[in-house]
């Protein structure tokens, strides 16, 4: 197949052929509930750091979902684990379990 | 024998106890000796490699802090209350303690005692080469008292020794007992042994039985007391004139030397090391890793009593009976990486098993090492913190009563330097209407992130303030960065040093002299790790207590009827038990709760948990709600803002309790009365 | 003397229609177009929010519907109002002389096909909502052989000028997420995506259906329009959409797409609107007396309405509509019909 250059620019592009999804199963081991987020932007709402620096978990998660981890990592850390995202998350999902999840299984080389 | 006779009479003093076997030995010590043996070797090479394993000034303060006049008398006080009398358990539950303490003192006394009477009446087999270490132990064997020379003193020391064996067993007939129904000794659960825990408890039940098979055997021929001669006349009853004694005493000898073989690997170990982990304890050598150095003292001391099983609040749901302190223990012994994560995961931090283990094993410490060591290293950037700065916590107004001016804290801000984008202050804030002090508050009130989703707190918290005419600054009116508790908790040590350092300046520069939290989680790492010098860190509870005994602020009596809910980091925590209760009092009458005080009962909404689900918090909220309507309050009243919530919830929630019972904070329910 | 009752349209709705009917004593006269009774209903496999297997509820309401008059392959010929009533000729040849006509047209799905950018009818491995279903009930579709990558399409044919229909067509998003978790239990293995506008899920049980999908089965909603569909040479579809929650564009590969074809109303309403004098409305639907409270009535006395033919409606909601218009038939015929003096002056007051 012929590249007629027009993939030289970095990709603006969601690739959803590329997610990881091995990687996906073993945080949804950890952490059930990463599945259930429906992007609702209460957690971001509240964020204590997110008042400070682009900070969102449900940001991250939807990063990870679209197969950009790397994305996913600066979107939490600065978390500072406060907990208030837990409390208001309409889905009840244990936020703070999943961002200390996210972070484990994806700055793992 | 007649020539023994002789050569006795022959001796200037009658002895009243003469030695039997003049060799001193027979088969049988064996299988005791080598188990103990065996124990001691093990125990011995244990105790030099943790002292090995210690940091240089950790050793050092340890043998100094053996010969402090203070800590020396706070080490015998604890080793008698503690590892002999099981004060603590008696405290509790009383018929526990008695089963505890009949064993523990009880075999503590006859080994004692067993030496003294070989002191006393055969001083040379004390010597080790001449079988000082199981002479003792096996002394109604080897000896042959000397009829018709028995003192006083013999038979004090005979009765003793009876009172004491059966002391001992009706310490072994409780514990039997407890295997079957536990809950008549007040524990609703126990531990679930493993199998070396098995091995030595059974041979721990039958050494003493068989001890009293043993001596009754050979009462005739040693001596005994009010026990073992009547025991002894019964075995003649049955059996005639000759007593097959040899098979008793192997079986005793077996089963002790089981027992020492076993404790080693089982939850017996307990017995010494908690000598060696009271005494590192109160030297004040604090573990840092969950495994390694003083922490092994500390998980060996561990009883497996299972008293942190029956306490735990999550154990309202038999499936959490697995997270209990006493397994995460077990499981740190044996290396077991997955269990050890997940049940250090799943803790509360409510700190009650902390709170009343008899040996005072801190294990939501040891979980938070244990979090340490898979979270400490985790990236982040906290780079942001660095240029944070509390916006408008001082303002002062001018005469004209015009657009306040915004003087924000830190020394970043001092240099004229805002975020960018924003012109320093935030929308709104210049139309309303602002109190004026003066630039250096005496009280800075700082809420807390939790807080902000609570607002009643916050506005009852100004009104009080407004009303007792305090000056005071809102640190995090608009929302501050986290008082760094939860990050500790989770186990991110460095992290939280990044927030302690930037909230700390924050503090330092506003020039206050005290500051006053909302917030328990914020309380106890204000009070504990920021080390603000000149500045006095209280809970609002306090201050506002304060408040109303130095007359500052006029409250009513009512007769509200209330129970008040102490948080787990404000009473156990914190210590903080009266000072709420003190004000309460001056607004309603106060109820009591089934458990309260240090026993109080976990909301279940703690952030120190990492992964329990709404689910299993909703069953332990339930459970605290519970022992709080014990005494039919109106109100519920608490001085947490996630205790607020989460107990507000479960109300709202329950269809039996809903409507019935209101719940309010500390603060609400004081300034309601102004 | 019993009444004559003309039910057109043999559907759920004229179906129950007539069984609570006839019960009332009345002479039921039901024609459906189609050789099967049953509508849609007939073709489904199972119902939304709780799974209940389709043969079921039909199978019961055929039950009650027995006695009932019913002609299949058999439409309306002509229609004459008479002073009171409706002479109807039939087209196997029966008149029927009904003194009340219920309309239980039901609806049509939207033709794919006019959705050329998703390819229906034109990729192979592009099918739509009914073809689905059809695949569960009989387990039989060359297109679907162990798909690994599978994407529903929302909100096809509705909400869209483009298409010719500005409204929601209710119950697609419900029947989106069941089939979803319909075809993850038939391929344990393979990644469902659905794209979707807004999640219509209104319904007792279905915030729980969608939690399902996400929970147990993995499925993943992603907010955004599906707007091209190409084909790879090996048939795989490469399909283009927007993540507007990420705010991005995005492609993936899929072996599969089926679109939720919406709801419109039946073909027939043209044809009947014009036999009956029926109005009409912008959206296709039949007029109703009032839209809150006088939903089975048309504008016209004797003339009732039920089901899906006044706008896209649940199971549920069709099956109550149907009854409701057989209370409000007996109304009709118990307290304005018999009244020959005042039939009128009853029309006015009471219709």
């Amino acid at each position: 197949m012929v590249d007629f250059g027009f993939g030289l620019v970095p990709s603006s592009r969601i690739n959803l052929d590329l997610f990881d999804k091995e990687k996906y199963d073993e945080l949804a081991a950890m952490e059930p509930d990463v599945r259930i987020c429906m992007a609702c932007g209460s957690c971001t709402a509240v964020c204590t750091a997110g008042k400070f620096v682009p900070t969102s978990l449900r940001e991250a998660i939807e990063a990870i979902k679209n197969a950009n981890s790397e994305k996913a990592l600066q979107m939490l850390e600065s978390c500072q684990l406060c907990g208030k995202c837990s409390m208001v998350c309409p889905r009840g999902i244990n936020t703070r379990h999943l961002i200390l999840s996210i972070t484990k299984v994806y700055s793992q080389k | 024998m007649t020539p023994l006779f002789n050569l006795l009479a022959a001796q200037a003093e009658v002895p009243e106890v003469i030695d039997r076997i003049p060799s001193g030995f027979s088969y049988f010590v064996l299988p005791f000796t080598i188990g103990v043996a065996f124990m001691f070797c093990w125990i011995g090479i244990g105790t030099i490699r943790l002292l090995a394993a210690m940091p240089r000034e950790d050793r050092i303060k340890f043998w100094k802090s053996l010969f402090i006049p203070k800590t020396a008398a706070k080490n015998i006080k604890e080793l008698f209350c503690d590892c002999l009398f099981h004060v603590k358990i008696w405290q509790r539950k009383p018929l526990l303690g008695y089963m505890h303490s009949a064993i523990a003192f009880g075999w503590f006394m006859i080994i004692i005692l067993g030496h003294i009477e070989v002191a006393l009446f055969v001083p040379a087999r004390l010597n080790v080469t001449r079988g000082g270490l199981f002479y003792p132990i096996f002394y109604r064997y080897f000896v042959w008292m000397n009829p018709g020379h028995t003192t006083l003193r013999g038979s004090f020391f005979f009765f003793l020794m009876d009172f004491f064996l059966l002391y001992i067993l009706s310490g072994i007939a409780l514990a039997v007992f407890k295997r079957f129904r536990s809950i008549v000794l007040g524990m609703r659960h126990t531990t679930k042994p493993s199998f070396a825990d098995r091995v030595a408890l059974y041979s721990l039940w039958m050494i003493f039985p068989l001890r009293l098979l043993a001596e009754s055997f050979t009462a005739d021929l040693s001596g005994g007391s009010f026990l073992t001669i009547p025991v002894n006349q019964f075995w003649h009853f049955l059996f005639g004139d000759k007593l097959w004694f040899m098979p008793c005493w192997w079986a005793y000898s077996i089963c002790l030397g089981l027992f020492f073989a076993a404790m080693p690997f089982s939850r017996y170990m307990h017995i010494l090391t908690e000598v060696l982990w009271i005494l590192l304890r109160n030297a004040g050598i604090k573990p840092n890793h969950p495994r390694k150095g003083v922490a092994e003292a500390e998980i060996y001391a561990c009883s497996s009593c299972g008293l942190c099983l029956d306490a735990c609040p999550m154990n309202v749901q038999k499936k959490n009976l697995k997270f209990s302190s006493v397994y995460f223990i077990r499981f740190l012994r044996r290396h077991n990486e997955k269990k050890i994560n997940a049940i250090a995961d799943k803790c509360l931090m409510c700190d009650k098993c902390h709170a009343l283990c008899p040996v005072g094993v801190d294990a939501p410490a040891l979980r938070r090492a244990q979090r340490a060591t898979v979270n400490n290293s985790l990236p982040y950037d906290y780079s942001y913190l660095g240029s944070v700065v509390s916006k408008d916590t001082v303002r002062t107004a001018k005469d004209t009563g015009a657009a306040a001016e915004l003087r924000p804290y830190s020394a970043a801000a001092k240099r004229g330097w805002t975020r960018p984008g924003s012109d320093g202050c935030p929308e709104g804030m210049v139309s309303e209407p602002i109190q004026t002090y003066s630039s250096n508050p005496e009280v800075l009130y700082f809420a807390g992130c939790m807080s902000h989703l609570t607002p009643r707190i916050i506005k009852s918290v100004e009104k009080i303030f407004k009303a007792a005419g305090v000056e005071y600054a809102f640190a995090d009116r608009d929302g501050g960065i986290c008082c760094g508790r939860p990050l500790m908790l989770a186990g991110k040590t460095d992290a939280a040093a990044a927030t302690i350092a930037a909230n700390k300046k924050m503090i330092q520069e506003s020039g206050c002299s005290t500051l006053v939290l909302s917030c328990p989680i914020c309380f106890k790492i204000f009070k504990e790790e920021y080390h603000l010098e000149g500045i006095k860190v209280v809970h609002y509870t306090q201050f506002i207590n304060e408040l109303i005994a130095s007359g500052r602020l006029n409250v009513e009596k009512t007769d509200r009827k209330m129970v008040y809910h102490d948080p787990c980091e404000l009473g156990r925590g914190c210590g903080v038990y009266l000072e709420p209760r003190a004000a309460l009092s001056q607004v309603g009458t106060l109820v009591k709760a089934s458990k309260e005080y240090d026993e109080s009962i976990c909301c279940g909404g703690s952030l120190g948990s990492l992964t329990l689900d709404t689910h299993d918090r909703a069953k332990i909220s339930e459970a605290s709600l519970t022992s709080l309507l014990d005494g039919k309050p109106e109100t519920i009243v608490t001085a947490c803002p996630l205790c607020l919530k989460t107990f507000s919830e479960t109300v709202a929630n329950s269809g039996r309790i809903a409507g019935k019972v209101k719940v309010k904070d500390f603060a609400e329910a004081i300034s309601s009365t102004l | 003397m019993k009444n004559n009752i003309l039910i057109i349209g043999g559907g759920p709705a004229g179906l129950e229609a007539s069984a609570q009917l006839q019960r009332m004593g009345y002479n039921v006269i039901l024609i459906e177009r189609s050789a099967k009774l049953g509508g849609h209903l007939a073709k489904w496999d199972r119902l939304f929010p709780d799974r209940v297997p389709a043969d079921e509820v039909l199978g019961g309401l055929l039950r009650a519907a027995e006695g009932v008059k019913c002609f299949t392959d058999t439409d309306i010929r002509a229609i004459n109002r008479l002073e009171k009533s409706y002479n109807v000729r039939l087209t196997n040849g029966i008149t029927v002389l009904s003194d009340a006509v219920l309309v239980a047209s039901g609806f049509d799905l939207f033709n794919a096909v006019r959705k050329e950018e998703y390819g229906y009818g034109i990729y192979n491995q592009v099918m739509i909502n009914a073809d689905l279903e059809a695949y569960f009930k009989t387990g039989d579709d060359k297109r679907i052989e162990n798909p690994k990558k599978i994407g529903f399409v929302h909100c096809v044919g509705s909400r869209d000028e483009k298409s010719g229909c500005r409204s929601c067509s209710k119950v697609c998003c419900a029947t989106a997420v069941k089939q979803a978790i319909e075809i993850k239990q038939a391929f344990p293995q393979a990644d469902v995506f659905c794209f979707y506008m807004d999640l219509r899920l209104f319904g007792r049980h279905y915030e729980d259906l969608y939690l399902e999908a996400q929970k147990e089965y993995g499925v993943r909603f992603i907010r955004g329009r599906v707007a091209e569909v190409s084909e790879n040479y090996d048939g795989t579809l490469l399909v283009k959409a927007e993540d507007t929650v990420a705010s991005k564009p995005l492609k993936v590969t899929l072996d599969l797409l089926v679109l939720m074809s919406g709801m419109r109303p039946s073909a027939s309403v043209k044809e009947l609107g014009e036999h009956l004098g029926m109005m009409v409305e912008e959206d296709g639907y039949f007029s109703v007396r009032s839209g809150i409270s006088a939903g089975q009535r048309s504008p016209q006395p004797g003339i009732f309405l039920a089901g899906a033919a006044t706008g896209p409606k649940t199971l549920p909601e069709t099956l109550a509509d149907a009854r409701a218009a057989a209370m409000e038939i007996d109304r009709y015929l118990t307290e304005i019909f018999p009244d020959a003096r005042n039939y009128k002056q009853l029309v006015k007051e009471r219709w």
